[in-house]
């Protein structure tokens, strides 16, 4: 239960400032020769707070709740389904191209959270992630760990695959108490 | 009988500190290393856990999660993107690119107000 004033700051705060999506990286390459001194990635998207919030930047208080857990536990067969799905239908013809992929993992990501917002989870903050790689006998090793509830925090991932890309997508969804 | 009140975040995450936090444990983990594909999983898990380890130690109220892709440099594209729900003036991320001779470490840290 929150106080009308908090519940007044944190809504204004998310209406500003909407959601962050860290920049997305790219790591181009050239034919015959490539820069091996110098990071050559471009940050192209980045949405940030403005600075000027930097001096209400109080969190709001909130009055007790005395819940001591959700009282509706995040669906993970339910995600697991929704990535499957995005995945699929925003990939299954695609060849890699770096334009494309590009473009590919910001509406992808902004998809999947728009869909699992949908669900009307209460309490829950989400952060999706999403990698898309060319896929031709190269190595690469994705991993992640998290230190959270196990009880009332969980992940929900799906890999897709085809002739020439793959795709990993995570959603992370933790509680908020 | 005073009611509990929750220690607010006033000044949120603190991306500068995780930044050079993440990049200590990369360097330390992969510097001066070739890519490896015995060693890789090791590699990762040892990131992972000691930034983990380290952001613990900061004694902040946040839950962590902590991403990390090791590529081998390649001729290869690779691209990732991240989409968060979730308030903005106490949450954050930190994200650090790393890079040798023979391969791309990228590492993403979210940190979630409890």
């Amino acid at each position: 239960m929150m106080s009308d004033f908090a519940k007044d700051g944190v809504f204004h705060a998310l209406k500003k400032m909407g959601d962050v999506t860290p920049p997305s990286h790219e790591f181009p390459r050239g034919g015959a020769h490539w820069r091996t001194k110098d990071s050559v990635s471009t940050v192209s998207h980045v949405d940030a707070p403005s600075q000027q919030d930097q001096v209400s930047r109080l969190t709001a208080q909130m009055e007790n709740t005395y819940q001591l857990g959700p009282t509706k536990h995040f669906p993970v067969v339910t995600v697991n389904s929704i990535l499957k799905d995005v995945l699929t239908n925003y990939l299954q013809e695609e060849e890699y191209s770096p334009e494309l992929c590009r473009q590919m993992t910001k509406t992808i990501s902004e998809v999947i959270k728009a869909q699992v917002k949908e669900l009307m989870i209460p309490r829950y903050k989400l952060v999706v992630t999403v990698h898309i790689g060319q896929c031709d006998g190269q190595s690469i090793l994705i991993g992640s760990r998290c230190l959270w509830n196990p009880k009332s925090d969980t992940v929900s991932s799906y890999v897709f695959r085809n002739s020439s890309l793959f795709a990993l997508a995570n959603v992370y969804a933790i509680y908020f108490e | 009988m005073e009611e509990y009140q929750r220690h607010s975040d006033e000044v949120g995450f603190n991306a500068e500190e995780a930044h050079n936090i993440v990049k200590e444990c990369v360097d330390g983990v992969l510097g001066g290393e070739d890519y490896n594909q015995n060693n890789i999983n090791q590699w990762t898990a040892s990131i992972v856990e000691q930034c983990l380890a380290h952001l613990v130690k900061l004694g902040k109220a946040y839950k962590y999660i902590v991403t990390c892709a090791v590529v081998q440099k390649s001729a290869y594209g690779f691209h990732t993107a991240s989409s968060c729900f979730w308030d903005t003036t106490s949450d954050g991320t930190c994200t650090v690119r790393w890079e040798n001779r023979t391969m791309n470490c990228i590492v993403n840290v979210f940190a979630i107000a409890i």
